[in-house]
């Protein structure tokens, strides 16, 4: 229990703290949300390399898109992810009903213009678990409503 | 009724038992006082009917002000809560608790 409100914490000083120190160099918002897209990134590829080691190959993309919805987002937010959505054509939609970042925050639109600082890192940790699994791909996230949200995977072919 | 609030000054009170939790009567209200470990002041006043609301201001502490405060990256610490997520589930529960009715 308690590590889950480690991760909690850090993460939510992790942004605070590249926010401050933006606003005291020059830095803009945009950066920030790069800076911690990157961070979860180094931090995916890491994980997923620890989470499979002991897994068989995948069979394919979806299997793989599969893993991340179930075992990899249990492992890190003690629950599954609630729906995922494809259109077969390379774009994948992962929507988190109550995403763990965000329940402590608000249900509803209280603080919404903050989420996307909040998930900025678990995008890159998606991005990076998909890359270290041979997947290039980009991932962007959004919210309406707190504490839901969906990110969208777009695989990028080689 | 009952009202709910968290305030910074208290020194008219004695020092709290062992515990911290305190609560001392007027031929009006009642009123009770929890203390926690970091300095937290949580205080119900109730009418004289209910005996003790140790619980009920544990439960707010460890359950709804530690949950969706603290745990809140956008709310400072000591500074006046604004989430209104904490306020509807502090609402709720103390709706909830079987001392609360209408006068």
């Amino acid at each position: 229990m308690a590590d889950e409100a480690l991760f909690l914490l850090l993460h939510s000083e992790m942004v605070a703290g590249l926010y401050r120190a933006a606003e005291q160099g020059e830095g803009e918002n945009g950066r920030c949300t790069t800076k911690l897209e990157s961070m979860g990134f180094r931090v995916g590829q890491g994980l997923i390399e620890r989470f499979t080691k002991d897994t068989a190959r995948f069979k394919d993309e979806l299997d793989i898109m599969k893993f991340i919805c179930k075992d990899f987002w249990t492992t890190v937010f003690k629950k599954q992810i609630d729906n995922l959505r494809t259109n077969h054509q390379g774009i994948y939609v992962l929507q988190d009903n109550k995403f763990r970042l965000l329940t402590q925050m608000s249900s509803g639109k209280q603080y919404l213009e903050h989420a996307p600082k909040y998930l900025a890192f678990t995008c890159g940790l998606i991005r990076g678990g998909l890359s270290n699994l041979g997947i290039k791909s980009i991932v962007t996230a959004e919210v309406s409503s707190m504490p839901a949200c969906k990110f969208q995977v777009m695989i990028q072919k080689m | 009724g009952i009202l709910l609030k968290f305030r910074e000054f208290f020194g008219l009170l004695n020092a709290p038992r062992r515990d911290g939790f305190v609560s001392f009567h007027t031929s009006k209200y009642r009123l009770h006082y929890l203390e926690t470990p970091s300095g937290l002041r949580l205080v119900l006043n109730t009418d004289l009917g209910v005996g003790s609301a140790r619980e009920a201001l544990q439960h707010i502490y460890s359950n709804l002000f530690v949950e969706l405060v603290v745990k809140n990256p956008l709310c400072p610490p000591r500074a006046p809560v604004q989430s209104l997520l904490f306020r509807q589930r502090l609402d709720a529960f103390v709706r909830s608790l079987p001392y609360f009715g209408p006068r």
